[in-house]
């Protein structure tokens, strides 16, 4: 008990000293986060209106894919990025390996279908709901596309969010293709992982009280978009 | 005086969902004018006639033509039984149907939400509008087209009196203007009330067509007299 209560009083120390160690973990977990988050919302949410606007073959094969994707194991995407982009791997001769870049492209595998499927479910509810409307009244494809992304655009912040809280708490894939190399690809999840092995409580918990409290603030982001913009009775639009 | 809008030929119009036929060769000669109102009891084929009639889905057979190219179903727009509300303001979701917003079109839409007592209400969500306001929303939605041809599916179906009373006025209105209304209800009285004429269709056909006067008073068919009579109240 007494170490558990050192580790925290250690933690908040470094914390709110910015230790500059942890601000550079921080720093590095966030950016990666960001871009891969921005990324995959860029292909995944363009890709899941798509399919929920559209018909064409293969199609429902298609979502299920991309539905089964959004349980893809970590390490074996890890693994995957790993073998190509190693030295004798396909893509080696871009020496990405062990760089943040190729922690960002496994990042983008493992949450591009999450983000759209999620967006897939968001625009094809609100496809069902207009689509009707939208034909008697002789509204264009790309203004329907449109509304249907205007007026989900609180939902969409959450799958965003989703998005975000799912990339920034991964390790296994981040580990293997990052290498977990300090002050160039060492992240809070991976930097944890290692803290701990070593028994350096202090720097792991600190790192984990910091990865809870984002955690936490993306659902009550979460939660707070859902009541405040999505309760019909609200007069906010 | 009234401009005569060309009458609405329907010939042999068919519709059928996995070999089920929901509307059996219907032919009829509409007038371009007035109030039609539709009236079966549940699943005789309503609102299925009335998507026929929007363009909403493709009949299997048949054909609807009417002699004009101004009058047409292209010019047509739809009220739905449950309104559909966009998630924006009342006026935005008046003014979405249109493809470019003219000015004079937004003092229409004022003057839209004023006849249908929305007035003031410009910029409130419609989502918080009562059930009643969201139907008349979608009312002026569909008016300020200026359609020649007005559809509406039960649209008076969930709201209340008041509401139902501010629709009828304007549907009386715009009919005496020269929009063609199709007005598909379960309320007797509301179709007393409303119809130049009446279509009573039963298990996907036209069992009686006649002006709403002679409907009401003297209906040729038995399954019409029970259901006026309030014997057949659904399928």
């Amino acid at each position: 008990m007494g170490q558990i209560t050192n580790s925290f009083l250690e933690a908040f120390k470094l914390i709110f000293s910015f230790d500059p160690e942890l601000i550079e973990i921080l720093y590095l977990s966030f950016e990666i986060t960001i871009i891969a988050v921005l990324i995959s919302s860029f292909i995944g949410i363009p890709l899941g209106t798509v399919l929920a606007c559209t018909r064409f073959y293969f199609r429902k094969a298609i979502i299920s894919i991309f539905f089964a994707l959004m349980g893809l194991p970590p390490v074996v995407v890890g693994l995957f990025v790993y073998l190509i982009f190693s030295r004798s791997g396909t893509l080696g001769w871009m020496g990405l390996l062990y760089s943040p870049t190729v922690m960002i492209i496994a990042q983008i595998i493992l949450i591009t279908p999450i983000i759209c499927c999620l967006t897939f479910q968001t625009i094809e509810s609100v496809h069902l709901k207009y689509r009707e409307f939208f034909q008697s009244f002789h509204i264009g494809r790309l203004k329907a596309v449109n509304a249907y992304i205007i007026d989900s655009r609180f939902e969409l912040i959450t799958v965003i969010l989703a998005g975000f809280g799912r990339s920034i708490s991964e390790v296994g894939a981040i580990i293997i293709v990052g290498g977990n190399i300090d002050h160039l690809t060492r992240v809070m999840t991976t930097a944890i992982a290692l803290e701990t092995s070593k028994g350096n409580l202090s720097l792991a918990m600190g790192l984990g009280i910091i990865l809870l409290l984002v955690a936490v603030f993306v659902n009550v982001a979460m939660i707070f978009i859902k009541n405040k913009f999505l309760n019909p009775s609200n007069q906010d639009l | 005086m009234l401009k005569k809008n060309p009458n609405i030929n329907i010939t042999n119009l068919s519709y059928s969902i996995n070999g089920k036929s929901l509307l059996n060769k219907i032919s009829l000669d509409i007038s371009g004018n007035g109030i039609t109102v539709i009236l079966g009891a549940n699943g005789a084929g309503k609102t299925i006639f009335l998507k026929l009639l929007s363009g909403l889905i493709n009949s299997d057979n048949g054909e609807i033509k009417t002699n004009s190219k101004d009058f047409s179903f292209r010019n047509s727009a739809m009220v739905f039984q449950e309104p559909i509300i966009l998630r924006r303001s009342v006026l935005s979701n008046i003014l979405f149907v249109i493809e470019k917003i003219q000015p004079h079109q937004k003092i229409m839409a004022s003057e839209l939400m004023d006849t249908l007592g929305l007035s003031g209400k410009d910029n409130q969500n419609a989502q918080t509008l009562s059930a009643g306001e969201k139907q008349r929303l979608s009312l002026a939605r569909a008016l300020i087209t200026q359609p020649k041809i007005l559809l509406l599916d039960e649209p008076t179906a969930n709201i209340e009196p008041t509401s139902t009373i501010f629709i009828e006025k304007v549907l009386k209105r715009k009919s005496s203007s020269g929009t063609k209304i199709f007005f598909v209800t379960h309320d007797i009285n509301q179709a007393k009330r409303l119809a130049n004429d009446i279509i009573y269709l039963e298990s996907g056909q036209v069992k009686e067509y006649s002006k709403g006067s002679i409907f009401f008073k003297k209906p040729t068919t038995l399954s019409a007299q029970k259901y006026i009579s309030g014997i057949i109240s659904d399928g």
